[in-house]
């Protein structure tokens, strides 16, 4: 940008690799105006849109609900729409974006997370509700509901996926996003299957493969804590009998009101 | 043609949010052996998953406590007690705040259906807020006379889509995710399926499918300030009028009060549903000069104007005098926390305000289409006035126009009419499919068109850039096609967009590569909004009357005698759209057009 400006600018590192023409990836600098208010994803729009249209990266919803963005930023994986870029400058006014590690890359910032999502799948995502469903909803207490808050969040973003060393290791791993899911639905009053899941889960690919290095919290852009729920899993895995008659006992009431305290 | 450019599949659904996700699961729940879906970009980043305070249904789970006032707090109703609120109040709220505009068999419907598509979310795994007894919690929502706005926290949109994405790969629901629809294939008014580009490899394929629905989106990236995501390009609307399908209501375009200054992101209503006030530069809550009644929770057409009133007026807060406060300090630590974690995140992130001590500056943004593909409420595409279908196509949630929101729509009731009309639809085309319907034979290669047409744009070697002439459509549809509208801005906006229509045709594409061309989408996507913003602008040059979120400072008055019609846009040619207008369903008995006061 040749205009002359009041505003300072901002370098941007960016690894580009296009596997149809680049051997391998290599780093381009671009300048960009530090305005007020700037974030990292404002600043990749910037280059794109006015200096090369051949930069690649997925975005959408600019305010960290899509799970579309995230990146490796100055080495830690996040997403970048609500990222400010100031924040992320070193002291020579630098930042450096790469695409999420451990990924197959499709394009410059845009990696292949097809691995993640057949994880996803493997965990039966969904709720599996007992036989006889209510005329009307199935009754929760607020704490069970708030027990679920800290998995129900997950924008399924592939930050932590991408940030697993475990994962960097063995795509058979089912990884953090995965197991977090299962913790949603192992956790979850509704459902009739916790039993099966948790034996699932117990595999050599599933709750033991983790080794709390905490990466996954660290990368977490909710503030979520897949660690807590493998955690959980296990010591459920462990008594998973006395869990599943629990459940059954629990679903006997499911249409009653949760009694006053 | 090449066999392996060609793809067949008995119901094909463009786009993934709620309406489309639904289409699916319940066609293939219906038993549908090959029901697929394609969406430009994953499902689970569907712009449904950013609605945040809630989705209408009359549950009767909750009532103010007696004496407390219209924000006072709210109990659960304890069991034996009677309701206070109905299907029919659902109704007659949804058609006051639709300023008599939304056809009101359709908006029966959808409040009836409420209820059954609220049970069947929970059903499937929503994890709603619960009352103490267990129940999903309800809160107040602008415009809505009870609270009837069921949620979660202040992500319903998130857990929504995510639910029913989870259930539609449990029916076994097939999935092009990154393929981005070109166009429509329509002979003789029967539909044959769609062009689609696989955008990974840039490869553009002719998919054939018996039944075929849009549920594609809205269009609000037209404008500046906007609460829409990147991806919200109007392309499904775009496309479906190029095909000579038209666009019914277009001109009514919602603007939220509560965008975050300068940003448009997304303050969720609940924030004022909880108990948050708006404030003037005088630390006035200066609805009490527009809306006594109800206050900030009068309907977001009234709101907003008030808030622009405000801003045009000097009473605007930050330095160039644009915002409005936000004030929630009152709410207590406590209640932000439970009630909107996700929005106080936001304003710390982007406007560095923590709302529990601080003023949230915020602004109108663009949020809503009211318009769009003109459908029947089992989501059937029309041709024309007659309601003639389009065998074989249907459209649902923002990209269709059923119409239920009519000229104003209330919040909650957009994942409303996705959920119900996107099920509907889903029953629709079952038994459409059921019933025998046989896979149309398509003449010549359909997909040629759009392969010209990609390279065309990859080919020319114009000088503009895209973006700029995209900026400079969404500064002009701001300015004389927003919140106040008048016979001269319209016809300023006109003209600019004439003028952006053939600055287009010297715009580059910068990346010529055939790989994940994200720039080649951008270009499309310009192309698409150039496309409906014409048919915007017409029938709000058309409309000379102030109607729901449509406000004529020239024709400041509801004029039912003239305008109690929907606006019908065809394509015509070169010449831009060519408008008719149909009669809004009405049951004079029971709903009769009353002036709307609030």
């Amino acid at each position: 940008m040749s205009n002359p400006s009041t505003h300072p600018t901002a370098t941007v590192r960016i690894q580009r690799f296009n596997p149809e023409t680049d051997a391998k990836p290599h780093m381009q600098e671009f300048q960009v105006e530090l305005k007020p208010g700037v974030t990292v994803l404002d600043a990749l729009h910037e280059i794109k849109t006015h200096q090369d249209g051949s930069l690649t990266f997925r975005r959408s919803c600019r305010h960290a609900i899509c799970g579309s963005c995230a990146m490796h930023v100055n080495g830690k994986n996040e997403l970048v729409c609500n990222a400010p870029l100031k924040d992320r400058l070193d002291r020579n006014g630098r930042i450096t974006i790469r695409p999420l590690p451990y990924l197959p890359i499709i394009k410059d910032l845009v990696v292949d997370r097809s691995s993640f999502w057949e994880q996803y799948l493997r965990v039966k995502p969904w709720l599996m509700p007992p036989a006889d469903t209510p005329e009307k909803e199935f009754r929760m207490s607020p704490e069970e509901v708030a027990a679920l808050n800290s998995a129900e969040t997950c924008i399924m973003c592939g930050a932590c996926y991408s940030s697993c060393q475990i994962v960097g290791l063995t795509k058979e791993y089912i990884g953090p996003h995965a197991l977090l899911k299962a913790f949603l639905r192992v956790m979850d009053p509704r459902d009739a299957i916790p039993g099966a899941r948790l034996a699932d889960l117990d595999g050599a690919d599933g709750v033991y493969r983790c080794r709390t290095i905490f990466n996954c919290i660290d990368a977490c852009p909710k503030n979520l804590n897949p660690t807590l729920a493998i955690e959980t899993l296990r010591k459920l895995a462990q008594k998973r009998e006395a869990f599943e008659q629990a459940r059954i006992e629990r679903q006997k009431h499911l249409d009653e009101p949760i009694p006053a305290r | 043609m090449p066999e392996t450019e060609i793809i067949v599949h008995d119901i094909l659904i463009v786009g993934a949010g709620l309406a489309g996700s639904w289409a699916a699961m319940v066609a293939a729940k219906q038993g549908v052996q090959d029901v697929a879906v394609l969406s430009k970009i994953h499902p689970l980043r569907s712009h449904s998953g950013a609605a945040q305070g809630g989705i209408a249904g009359a549950l009767n789970n909750v009532r103010p406590v007696a004496g407390g006032g219209p924000d006072g707090p709210l109990e659960q109703i304890p069991a034996g007690d009677a309701p206070i609120d109905s299907v029919d109040l659902h109704v007659f709220d949804t058609i006051k705040g639709s300023d008599w505009l939304g056809d009101q068999d359709a908006i029966e419907i959808m409040c009836r259906e409420a209820i059954d598509v609220l049970y069947e979310y929970e059903h499937m795994g929503c994890v709603f807020s619960r009352t103490p007894d267990g129940r999903i919690a309800q809160r107040r929502f602008g415009g809505h006379s009870t609270p009837r706005a069921n949620y979660a926290a202040d992500w319903t949109g998130h857990v929504l889509l995510h639910t029913i994405h989870e259930q539609a790969l449990r029916h076994k629901v097939k999935f092009y995710n990154e393929w981005y629809c070109m166009d429509l294939i329509i002979e003789d008014n029967v539909c044959r399926g769609v062009v689609a580009m696989d955008v990974l490899q840039g490869k553009i394929y002719t998919m054939r499918a018996k039944a075929v629905l849009f549920g594609t989106g809205g269009y609000g990236r037209a404008y500046k300030i906007t609460s829409n995501a990147f991806a919200n390009t109007g392309d499904g609307v775009a496309i479906a009028y190029n095909a000579g399908i038209p666009l019914m209501d277009m001109e009514f375009v919602q603007f939220h009060p509560t965008g975050l200054y300068k940003h448009g992101i997304l303050m969720s209503e609940a924030c004022r549903g909880e108990g948050g006030y708006l404030l003037n530069n005088k630390h006035e809550r200066f609805m009490e000069r527009y809306a006594k009644g109800k206050m900030e929770l009068a309907p977001r057409d009234l709101v907003s104007r008030s808030e622009q009133q405000e801003i045009d007026e000097g009473r605007g807060v930050e330095a160039d005098g644009q915002g409005i406060w936000l004030d929630l300090r009152h709410l207590g630590r406590e209640k932000i926390m439970e009630r909107l974690p996700q929005v106080r995140e936001l304003a710390i992130d982007f406007v560095g305000v923590d709302p529990i001590d601080g003023l949230v500056p915020i602004q109108p943004t663009a949020h809503y289409s009211m318009g769009g593909i003109a459908a029947d409420a089992d989501g059937q595409v029309i041709a024309d006035l007659a309601g003639t279908p389009v065998v074989g196509f249907y459209a649902a949630g923002e990209a269709a126009c059923i119409s239920v929101h009519g000229a104003n729509r209330l919040g909650t009731n957009s994942l409303l009419d996705a959920s119900v009309f996107g099920r509907r639809a889903g029953y629709a085309m079952a038994r459409f499919v059921q019933n025998g319907a046989a896979l149309q034979p398509v003449s010549g290669d359909p997909a040629q068109r759009s392969r010209a047409r990609v390279q065309a744009l990859l080919d020319n070697p114009g000088t503009e850039l895209v973006e700029d002439v995209a900026q400079d459509l969404k500064t002009t549809m701001t300015n004389n096609c927003g919140i106040f509208r008048d016979e001269a801005r319209l016809q300023q906006a006109m003209r600019e967009i004439k003028v952006l229509q053939a600055r287009f045709k010297n715009a580059r594409t910068m990346d010529k590569s055939s790989r994940f061309n994200t720039d080649l989408l951008a270009t499309l996507e310009a192309d698409h909004m150039l496309t409906f913003s014409e048919v915007i602008v017409a029938g709000a040059l058309a409309r000379q009357e102030s109607r729901g979120a449509h406000s004529r400072t020239d024709f400041p008055q509801r004029d039912d005698d003239r305008w109690l019609v929907h606006t019908m846009a065809h394509k015509n040619g070169a010449d831009g759209p060519q408008l008719s207008f149909k009669p809004v369903t009405i049951d004079y008995d029971k709903y009769p057009p009353q002036e709307r006061k609030y």
